[in-house]
């Protein structure tokens, strides 16, 4: 290599090394950089999957994706221009929008899905043999953040079977320690996902007594990727393009959910070890945003006090995801 | 060892057994080794309650599986690199805040205007805990190293300036009056005078600040970014992976350990003339 460049005039070598360099200058320009935080949870591996094949690449952009650990870093982050999208829950997004922070969707996340396993629960000690809203008066329930996505399902499924969601204490426990805030009767009730829903019913002493989810809105969208308004107005082509290249890498996981390579996948996005990815069920993405399930979970915010009134949906939205 | 000493001690080789004894084990109680035991026996205890079933948690390996893991976290590179980053922050927001510290603590210490002007502001802050205000703080310094040396320069700046200003103000007047009646220079009344008598005062809020930089760096990386020992071990966590989670504390444990004494070493040589 050094003995051909040596061979080259120096002016040849100044042209070909202009050459490159316009290419590369060329080749970069046409890869719309997007910064993307997301949450090391199976519900980022579509996006990784997406990235693996190519899909963004395909679509002319480049996805910068940094972890975080939740909702108190990423809102904030983004509204700082920290980040470009961010991954995020309906109801953060519509208590945020509420806020004065104008964010807009700009692809699917995560949806319940009713025909299939539950990926998430409400648990109890079996020997309590609480089943319904009205058991938990006078008890307690951990969620991972008070007016967050998790503790509106529980509070309105504990109101749809029959209690009083006031007289019902939630209690904030990260989902990590949920299992021994149950088994140490610290609380009565514990709302996890998975994998640790999985993990605290194996002894048999933990049972799910309820899916909260499927038993309140069957088909309710969860997660989703975000972005400012601002941002959308001025990148509008970009922000499809990210949608358009996750949508396959969706269709991708669906379809090859057991396959060693998402297997593998997950346990890299997730750290899980790969002998807990193995029993994790089959989960399926959605590939599209379903405004009327924003609605009905908006009416769930405003039951519960969480929202003063509705919000403009249409304006919240991508019309583009919602075909 | 003076001769007088020596003549109040009874000779060793003709003491009673018994009381060679007493005194051998008066010494290994004096000795850091005590507070290895009790941590050794705790650890023997942990390790004993995981493996025979006294607590059945998943947050609860037995402590050789965490030995285990810390081994692997480290020579795979992936907590070494961790720890790097973490150590890296803490050290540039404690040299930062403890430099504003002392500036400050300085001229709030020999300057009434500024120390009536800039006091309260400084009080005010002092009690906002460091963690409450992140997320404001993401707004405008984003989640990465800006805002993680802010916060850890913040969390240092208190300790060193409430003892720097606390020792300039309370400075012997005599030196102060010996230094006029000499007319020294402010400047070397500064480093002669004021900043060698304010100093065992300085290290001491130091040697706090450190502790509490290690601290305050873990739960900035906790809240938010990517990378440092902090945010290692909420992923661990969250993957369910509380052997080499608790991998991250033992050796946020030994490090801060680590720091103290190597600051503690640093002290006795900073403060040479101080007996020891």
């Amino acid at each position: 290599m050094k003995c051909y460049a040596r061979a080259l005039s120096p002016g040849l070598r100044m042209m070909a090394g202009m050459a490159i360099g316009a290419w590369f200058c060329a080749h970069a320009a046409a890869q719309t950089p997007l910064r993307v935080t997301y949450l090391p949870t199976l519900d980022a591996v579509p996006m990784f999957m997406a990235m693996e094949k190519g899909y963004f690449k395909e679509e002319g952009v480049v996805v910068q994706a940094t972890p975080s650990q939740g909702g108190a870093a990423a809102i904030p982050g983004l509204m700082g221009g920290a980040y470009d999208i961010t991954f995020s829950n309906v109801v953060s997004t519509l208590l945020a929008q509420q806020q004065g922070f104008k964010l807009r969707v700009i692809a699917a996340g995560t949806k319940n899905d009713p025909s299939a396993k539950p990926v998430t629960g409400l648990l109890t000690r079996k020997a309590d043999g609480i089943k319904s809203g009205k058991d938990f008066e006078g008890k307690s329930i951990a969620v991972n953040t008070r007016n967050g996505v998790i503790w509106l399902f529980a509070r309105s499924w504990v109101k749809k079977t029959g209690g009083d969601p006031s007289k019902v204490m939630f209690k904030e426990v990260p989902f990590p320690q949920m299992g021994d805030a149950l088994r140490n009767k610290q609380v009565d009730g514990i709302f996890t996902i998975s994998p640790f829903a999985d993990s605290a019913t194996k002894e048999g002493d933990v049972v799910r007594a309820a899916d909260p989810y499927t038993e309140v809105q069957p088909t309710a969208d969860i997660g989703h990727f975000v972005t400012t308004e601002d941002f959308f107005q001025k990148n509008q082509e970009a922000t499809r393009k990210f949608g358009r290249a996750l949508r396959k890498g969706v269709q991708y996981v669906n379809a090859n959910f057991k396959a060693p390579e998402t297997q593998l996948l997950i346990s890299t996005v997730t750290k899980l070890t790969p002998e807990i990815v193995a029993t994790l069920p089959q989960m399926v993405m959605p590939e599209r945003v379903y405004p009327e399930e924003y609605a009905k979970t908006m009416a769930l915010m405003v039951d519960a006090g969480l929202l003063r009134s509705g919000v403009d949906l249409s304006s919240m939205i991508d019309p583009a995801q919602t075909k | 060892m003076s001769a007088a000493s020596t003549m109040s001690r009874p000779d060793s080789t003709t003491a009673p057994a018994a009381q060679r004894t007493k005194r051998a084990r008066s010494d290994w109680t004096r000795t850091r080794a005590t507070g290895f035991m009790l941590i050794a026996s705790l650890l023997v205890l942990w390790e004993i309650s995981a493996r025979w079933g006294w607590i059945v948690s998943e947050n609860w390996p037995p402590v050789t599986q965490i030995a285990k893991a810390l081994i692997e976290a480290l020579s795979s590179g992936e907590l070494s690199i961790a720890l790097l980053a973490t150590l890296y922050r803490v050290m540039l927001g404690f040299a930062i805040g403890s430099v504003v510290a002392v500036a400050l603590g300085i001229l709030l210490g020999r300057n009434r205007l500024a120390d009536r002007l800039i006091r309260p502001p400084i009080e005010v802050l002092r009690t906002m805990p460091g963690p409450a205000i992140l997320p404001p703080l993401i707004l405008l310094l984003g989640v990465e190293e800006a805002l993680k040396v802010t916060v850890v320069s913040l969390a240092s700046f208190f300790p060193v300036f409430v003892n720097a200003y606390a020792a300039v103000r309370g400075t012997d007047s005599t030196l102060l009056n010996t230094a006029r009646t000499f007319r020294l220079g402010r400047s070397v009344t500064l480093r002669r005078m004021l900043l060698p008598a304010a100093l065992p005062s300085i290290m001491a809020g130091m040697r706090i600040s450190i502790s509490i930089a290690l601290t305050v760096a873990v739960i900035a990386e906790m809240v938010s970014g990517a990378s440092g020992v902090g945010y290692f071990l909420m992923s661990m966590q969250y993957a369910m992976r509380a052997d080499v989670m608790y991998a991250a504390v033992a050796l946020l444990a030994v490090v801060g350990y680590a720091l103290n004494r190597i600051f503690v070493a640093v002290e006795g040589r900073v403060l040479f003339w101080r007996s020891r």
